[in-house]
């Protein structure tokens, strides 16, 4: 696998835009800026902590008109594919494409639970109210794929626009899926990445079910949107793009439960296999390695279990959770570390540092996702030639 | 670059379960449609759907995957066991990280959340139950089916609404072409949900009556139900076992229309796209096409651009175009996954079902329509036909084995189109 990553759009706690994630990134306490306590987003009573973008204004990315029916997701995924586009040169200002027609131009977007906020607003209305009361014009988010829909008519990406919901692993796969379809010749560019956001039953049913930190364990809610603009190596080059880095390779394994009575569960063997495929793809070897950019999000057996896996393949590199600075944001996960990993290219801060001693100019990083049901995901990314 | 191959099918359908069933019903023109018994419609101005009554989780499933899984994820696991029985395959050519999972869906275990929100908003957290709350996720849908197999490769949804069959099959295929898996057990499942069915309701997609694709008296869809599940197979994994194939799969195309979130461009450019991108993908001239298989939803607006872009593509060769959802309704993302299971039996058997309630064609809608009463036909080459939600535009080809030429399903040269 070889993909040119030409581009990167940001909506995080940290900032809005690629300078100001970096920014927030090296500043000297990251999770200041980014955890709000108490929540704006989730009713005042319930005292919950999460990592929110806040205060954002979809007008002040998005112009005044067009967006009343958006939710939060949406406008979110549309200021990153914006910011993503316009980072990479192909697209003015002014909206107007530069070297490619929006008939080459695609996404590949990922979500965990990106509507369910829009469905529980919907839910709402029909359980205290009548069904014939819920507002057509909102039903569409309910749809998964609305959002990415909402991001292709935005911003004219006539290309195919592909949703992933792979739970946490869903915008590293989105990476293959882009490979896929430029293999396929279906497209000359695509945004990659996804976007989650806080919502009160997401946060409601994690803390039912006992996953929320409370003293010391357990994860934070997180939320935000990520995108990186990859293309054919070739042809970035022949436009003239800056490579921001290079994706080289891709892996993804499942491994099942022990017990037939388990649903959530954590695989080591799976991690391990990921990243060994992965670095095959990017005909690496282990100890080219510098960082794992890992997915350990606060569940300690996921952790520990990963950090197992990690070592069985790369007991020398540096591991790095980003997580501690951007809370939990599932399908968005992937595209955060990408986003990160093209941050730490450009000679941003290598941090929240977990393990190992880190380089400050890495030249190879792997982003690893990791499922709740035994799914894991791998991407190498590599820094620019 | 690897040729990919259906070895099997099954399906769980408003009209019948397993492939036998299903088709029989489809020939003899069995309506699906009847009152809706899953929620109360009181509070709605329309109350029939297509819902899968006869399904009994207990015969497909064991009693643990029962207990873990919402209907949506039974319907899939239930069409795959189906779909491996037809295959031949044993548990031990399936276990392995050579086998993936790559399901499509709209909206996933959406009665699991309507249950469990229904239960938060008029009593609170605590009465939310928590052995269902980790069985909502569209995550889950392929790792159930996974797990029932053993299947240890990519485990994918591809949420693509109504077109969400079509996403799955044809990136399944991209995976067994590109050598990432031998085999791959995809398709796409859907249940019927009070929320979603209230949307159509208001948004006025609804058929007060009967499902009447490309009639010019059409007045919408039904909502359906049920879930599509195909083998598909790298020509080595099946040769090294000896197994026959039932039909070859061919390129697949997808565009997006970039235009409204609801209806499809009005020129049916993204349909178009995708249509040509298909039949150029698989190496085929618009002449080489016998049948579609239409989306066909029976809306005003989705018959007249399909038969529109039909038209444009395929001037007066004519293929014979049908659409089951005069039948089954609109299984919403399992849509595309049940007419892809009709389009192999179709191939198999040499008859195409018919488009039902269909008595006068809509001058707009301009295609040769299999109307009234299945109809035998030699065809070899089949496109599935899907449009969708969020502009999304998905066609898969199928074609007898032999068809295809050596080219099938390599990306196109310069220059090259349908």
């Amino acid at each position: 696998m070889k993909l040119a990553v030409t581009g990167c759009g940001v909506v995080s706690p940290l900032g809005i835009g690629r300078e100001a994630f970096v920014d927030g990134l090296a500043s000297e306490d990251p999770r200041a800026i980014a955890f709000t306590s108490p929540s704006e987003l989730l009713d005042p009573a319930l005292d919950a902590i999460s990592a929110e973008v806040s205060a954002f204004d979809a007008k002040a990315w998005l112009g005044k008109k067009g967006h009343r029916n958006f939710d939060r997701l949406t406008k979110f995924l549309i200021t990153a594919a914006k910011l993503a586009l316009r980072d990479a040169k192909l697209k003015t200002d002014d909206a107007e494409w530069i070297g490619v027609s929006p008939s080459r131009a695609g996404i590949c977007s990922a979500t965990a639970y990106g509507s369910l906020d829009a469905i529980t607003e919907l839910n709402r209305v029909a359980e205290l109210e009548a069904p014939r009361y819920i507002n057509p014009a909102r039903f569409p988010n309910t749809v998964i794929n609305a959002a990415a829909g909402y991001v292709s008519i935005w911003e004219d990406l006539r290309a195919p626009n592909t949703t992933i919901v792979d739970g946490n692993c869903g915008a590293l796969d989105a990476v293959l899926t882009a490979k896929t379809h430029l293999d396929h010749d279906r497209g000359d560019v695509f945004l990659v990445g996804g976007g989650e956001v806080v919502s009160e039953p997401l946060y409601l049913a994690l803390r039912k079910l006992e996953l929320i930190r409370d003293q010391s364990a357990g994860l934070e809610c997180g939320e935000g949107a990520a995108y990186v603009v990859v293309e054919r190596p070739a042809e970035a080059d022949a436009r003239g793009a800056k490579i921001l880095c290079e994706i080289t390779g891709y892996g993804t394994a499942f491994e099942p439960p022990t017990s037939e009575a388990l649903l959530a569960h954590v695989s080591e063997a799976a991690v391990a296999r990921a990243m060994e495929e992965a670095l095959a793809d990017a005909k690496l070897k282990a100890s080219d390695v510098d960082i794992v950019s890992s997915a350990a999000g606060g569940i300690a057996r996921f952790d520990e279990a990963e950090l197992r896996g990690i070592a069985r393949v790369c007991p020398d590199a540096a591991v790095l959770a980003p997580k501690q600075f951007f809370g939990e944001t599932f399908g968005a996960a992937g595209a955060l570390a990408m986003a990160h990993a093209v941050a730490m290219f450009e000679g941003g801060s290598v941090l929240p540092l977990v393990r190992g001693t880190a380089t400050s100019t890495p030249t190879s990083i792997i982003a690893l996702a990791v499922g709740h049901y035994g799914n894991v995901s791998a991407v190498v990314l590599r820094a620019p030639r | 670059m690897s040729r990919v191959f259906v070895t099997g099918i099954g399906v769980v359908t408003p009209v019948g379960i397993g492939k036998t069933d299903f088709f029989r019903a489809l020939l003899a023109g069995e309506n699906g449609a009847a009152e809706i018994t899953l929620f109360p419609t009181h509070d709605l101005e329309r109350s029939h759907a297509c819902e899968v009554k006869s399904f009994s989780p207990r015969e497909h499933l064991t009693a643990a995957e029962a207990r873990r899984m919402g209907r949506a994820s039974a319907f899939a696991v239930a069409a795959a066991r189906m779909a491996v029985e037809d295959s031949g395959l044993s548990t031990k050519q399936l276990a392995g990280p050579r086998t993936s999972v790559v399901i499509g869906t709209t909206m996933g275990e959406a009665n699991v959340l309507g249950e469990l929100e229904s239960a938060w908003i008029h009593d609170g957290q605590e009465a939310v139950s928590l052995r269902k709350l980790p069985t909502y996720g569209s995550t889950l849908l392929p790792i159930h089916v996974a797990r029932a197999f053993g299947a240890r490769g990519m485990v994918k949804t591809l949420p693509a609404a109504c077109a969400a069959g079509n996403y799955a099959i044809g990136y399944a295929a991209d995976q067994v072409r590109a050598g990432r898996a031998d085999i791959v057990l995809t398709g796409a499942t859907e249940v019927i949900e009070r929320l979603q069915y209230a949307g159509f309701v208001r948004l006025g997609a609804v058929t007060p009556d009967l499902v009447r694709p490309f009639d010019a008296d059409r007045k919408g869809l039904c909502v359906g139900e049920g879930a599509g599940m195909l083998v598909l197979e790298s020509e080595e994994s099946m040769l090294r076992r000896g197994a026959t194939p039932l039909c070859e799969v061919g390129g697949y195309g997808l565009a997006c229309d970039a235009h409204h979130i609801t209806r499809p461009h009005p020129e049916g450019e993204g349909s178009e796209l995708a249509m040509r991108a298909a039949l150029t993908s698989s190496g085929l001239t618009p002449a080489q096409v016998d049948h579609i298989n239409a989306h066909g939803t029976a809306t005003r607006a989705n018959d007249a651009v399909e038969a529109k872009v039909i038209k444009k593509i395929f001037g007066d060769h004519r293929p014979l175009v049908t659409s089951i959802k005069s039948m089954i309704g609109h299984c919403m993302g399992a849509a595309s996954a049940i007419e892809a299971v009709a389009c192999v039996m179709t191939l198999q058997q040499g008859v195409i079902p018919p488009t039902m309630n269909h008595e006068q064609l809509d001058p707009e809608c301009d295609v040769d329509v299999v109307a009234g009463s299945a109809r035998e036909a030699d065809v070899k080459v089949i496109l599935n036909n899907s449009l969708a939600f969020g502009g999304y535009d998905a066609v898969v080809c199928f074609a007898k084995n032999g068809v295809f030429p050596e080219t099938v399903g390599r990306a196109p040269r310069a220059g090259e189109t349908s």
